[in-house]
C-alpha cells in the first residue's frame, strides 16, 4: 500500500468575521499504510480538509503532505493521477448528462482511441454492476446508484488510493449496504470520512478529528467507542414530553 | 433537483441517416441554422425551416416526447420574447424571431440527439487541434462543451426548484426571490463543479 503521509500539517483560513485565520487544522502527523483507514468526527472538526489534504485539493498552510513519496503541493498532478476522490453528493461530482459520458471522460487523456475508451468503461460498468445503468441520465439514476457511477468514474483510471468524503451520508440503508459491499471488493486503499459508525467498524484503523487535532488514532472499536462517548459528554438524557 | 428539464436533447441511439452522417455536415447544419436566424427576413420561410428541421428530428427516431422536451422549457422565454418583439415591430417580426429561435434550438437537438457525447467532444478536440501551435489545449475546449452539455439542465432545474420554493413561500412574483437562490446555486454549483474535476485531474494542460 502507497504511505500517507502527514508532516506537521496546518491548515487555516482568513474568515470575514475575524482578523485571525481560521483553524481548520493543526499539527497532524500521520502515517498511512493501512489498507482501510475511517476518519470519523463531528461535523466542522476537519474530517473533509484532512481528506482534500490528500488529493491535493486543499493546500496546507505549514507543513508537508505526501502520498507515495509524491508532495501532493509540488507533484500535484502525480498525486491526483494516483489518488480517487470521491465526494459526498454524486451530482456535483457526475459532470456528463450520463454515467457512461462521465466514466469515458475519466478516460480522455489515457486512451486517445474512442473504441478503446468505451470498452474499458463497459468493464469498469461491469465490474460495479451497474452496466445497465450506463445511458440512463444521471438524474434518473437513485441516490445510490448515483454514486456507484461517481465511483466508477474515479475507478476507471485505476487510481492506487481512493478517498471517499462521507459518501453513504445521503444514502438509505439498501444503497448504503451496497456501497459498504463494493468498497470492501475494492484492491485499492482507501480512506475514508462517516458519520455511519458500522462503516467505520469494518476499517482497518479509524482516526477522531475534534477541533483540527487528531484526537484518537487507532482500532475501529476503541476508537469508536472514544467518539461516541466524547459525543454523548454533556448532552444529558434525552426529553420527552407527556403523553 | 430537477435538473433534467433538459434544453436540448440527450443522445438516442439509432441507424438513421443523420445518425450516420458526418460530425462536420452536422456541425455545419448547426452553423447554418444560426446563420439563417439572421438572413432570413420572412417569418414563413422560417417556419418553413423549422418544419424541415422537426421533420428531419422525428425521422431520427427521437421522437415528438423528446422534441417537445427540447423546447418546452424556453416556452416562458419565447413567450416574453414574441409580446415585446410584438410591441415594438410589429406581429410578423415577432413571429420571425421566435421561429428562428426554435431553429437553432431544433437544429442543435438534432446535433446532440445524434451524436453520442464522446464523439461530439473527440470532433470539438480535433477541430481545436490547430490552436495547439498557439498553447490552446483541444481536450479543454471538448471539456467546456461537456460541461456546458451539462451545466444547462442544472441551471433550468435550479429554476424550476427555486420558483417551487417561492411559491410555497407566496414569494412567486418577487423577482429577488426567484433570481438570486438561481444565482447563487449556480455559483456554488460551478465551485463544485470545478473541484471535481480539479480531484479528478480534468482539464489540467497536457504534459
Amino acid at each position: 500500500m502507497p504511505a500517507v503521509i502527514f508532516d506537521q500539517v496546518a491548515v487555516a483560513v482568513e474568515t470575514d468575521h475575524s482578523a485571525t485565520p481560521k483553524t481548520l487544522l493543526d499539527a497532524v502527523n500521520l502515517q498511512i499504510t493501512e489498507r482501510r483507514v475511517g476518519v470519523i468526527g463531528a461535523n466542522g472538526s476537519g474530517k473533509s480538509t484532512l481528506l482534500r489534504l490528500v488529493n491535493g485539493l486543499i493546500q496546507p498552510t505549514s507543513g508537508t503532505v505526501t502520498v507515495d513519496g509524491d508532495d501532493t503541493v509540488r507533484a500535484v498532478r502525480k498525486v491526483r493521477r494516483n489518488v480517487g476522490f470521491v465526494f459526498t453528493d454524486p451530482l456535483s461530482q457526475l459532470v456528463m448528462p450520463t454515467g457512461r459520458e462521465d466514466v469515458e471522460l475519466s478516460l480522455r487523456r489515457s486512451h486517445k482511441n474512442g473504441s478503446e475508451r468505451r470498452r474499458q468503461a463497459e468493464a469498469v460498468l461491469e465490474r460495479l454492476g451497474i452496466r445497465h445503468l450506463a445511458d440512463q441520465s444521471i438524474y434518473e439514476l437513485s441516490g445510490g446508484e448515483r454514486q456507484l457511477m461517481a465511483l466508477a468514474a474515479v475507478l476507471a483510471v485505476n487510481p492506487e488510493v481512493l478517498v471517499l468524503d462521507e459518501p453513504s451520508t445521503l444514502l438509505d440503508l439498501r444503497n448504503r449496504e451496497l456501497l459498504r459491499r463494493t468498497l470492501a471488493d475494492l484492491d485499492q486503499q482507501i480512506i475514508m470520512s462517516t458519520h455511519d459508525l458500522d462503516l467505520a467498524l469494518d476499517m482497518d484503523r479509524v482516526l477522531v478529528i475534534e477541533a483540527g487535532r487528531v484526537a484518537f488514532d487507532g482500532a475501529p472499536a476503541e476508537a469508536v467507542a472514544a467518539y461516541r462517548s466524547w459525543c454523548l459528554q454533556g448532552l444529558g438524557a434525552p426529553q420527552r414530553d407527556a403523553p | 433537483m430537477r435538473g433534467h428539464g433538459f434544453l436540448l436533447a440527450n443522445y438516442v441511439p439509432g441507424n438513421s441517416l443523420l445518425h450516420r452522417a458526418p460530425l462536420a455536415l452536422k456541425f455545419l447544419l448547426v452553423f447554418a441554422c444560426g446563420l439563417a436566424s439572421f438572413v432570413i427576413l420572412d417569418w414563413r420561410v422560417s417556419a418553413a425551416v423549422l418544419a424541415v428541421l422537426c421533420g428531419l428530428f422525428l425521422v431520427t427516431g427521437a421522437g415528438v416526447k423528446r422534441l417537445w422536451g427540447a423546447v418546452r422549457p424556453l416556452a416562458p422565454v419565447l413567450l416574453v420574447i414574441g409580446i415585446f418583439q410584438w410591441w415594438q415591430l410589429g406581429g410578423p417580426t415577432a413571429v420571425r424571431i421566435v421561429l428562428n429561435i426554435l431553429v437553432c434550438v431544433v437544429a442543435a437537438s438534432l446535433l446532440t440527439a445524434t451524436t453520442p457525447v464522446q464523439k461530439l467532444l473527440d470532433g470539438v478536440a480535433a477541430a481545436a487541434t490547430p490552436f495547439k501551435r498557439f498553447g490552446a489545449d483541444p481536450e479543454r475546449f471538448a471539456l467546456t462543451i461537456g460541461i456546458m452539455l451539462r451545466s444547462i439542465p442544472f441551471i433550468a432545474g435550479t429554476f424550476a426548484d427555486v420558483r417551487d420554493s417561492a411559491k410555497a413561500r407566496g414569494l412567486e412574483r418577487n423577482p429577488r426571490a426567484l433570481v438570486l437562490p438561481v444565482f447563487i446555486t449556480s455559483v456554488a454549483y460551478a465551485r463544485q463543479t470545478g473541484e471535481a474535476l480539479a480531484a479528478r485531474g480534468l482539464g489540467e494542460a497536457e504534459e
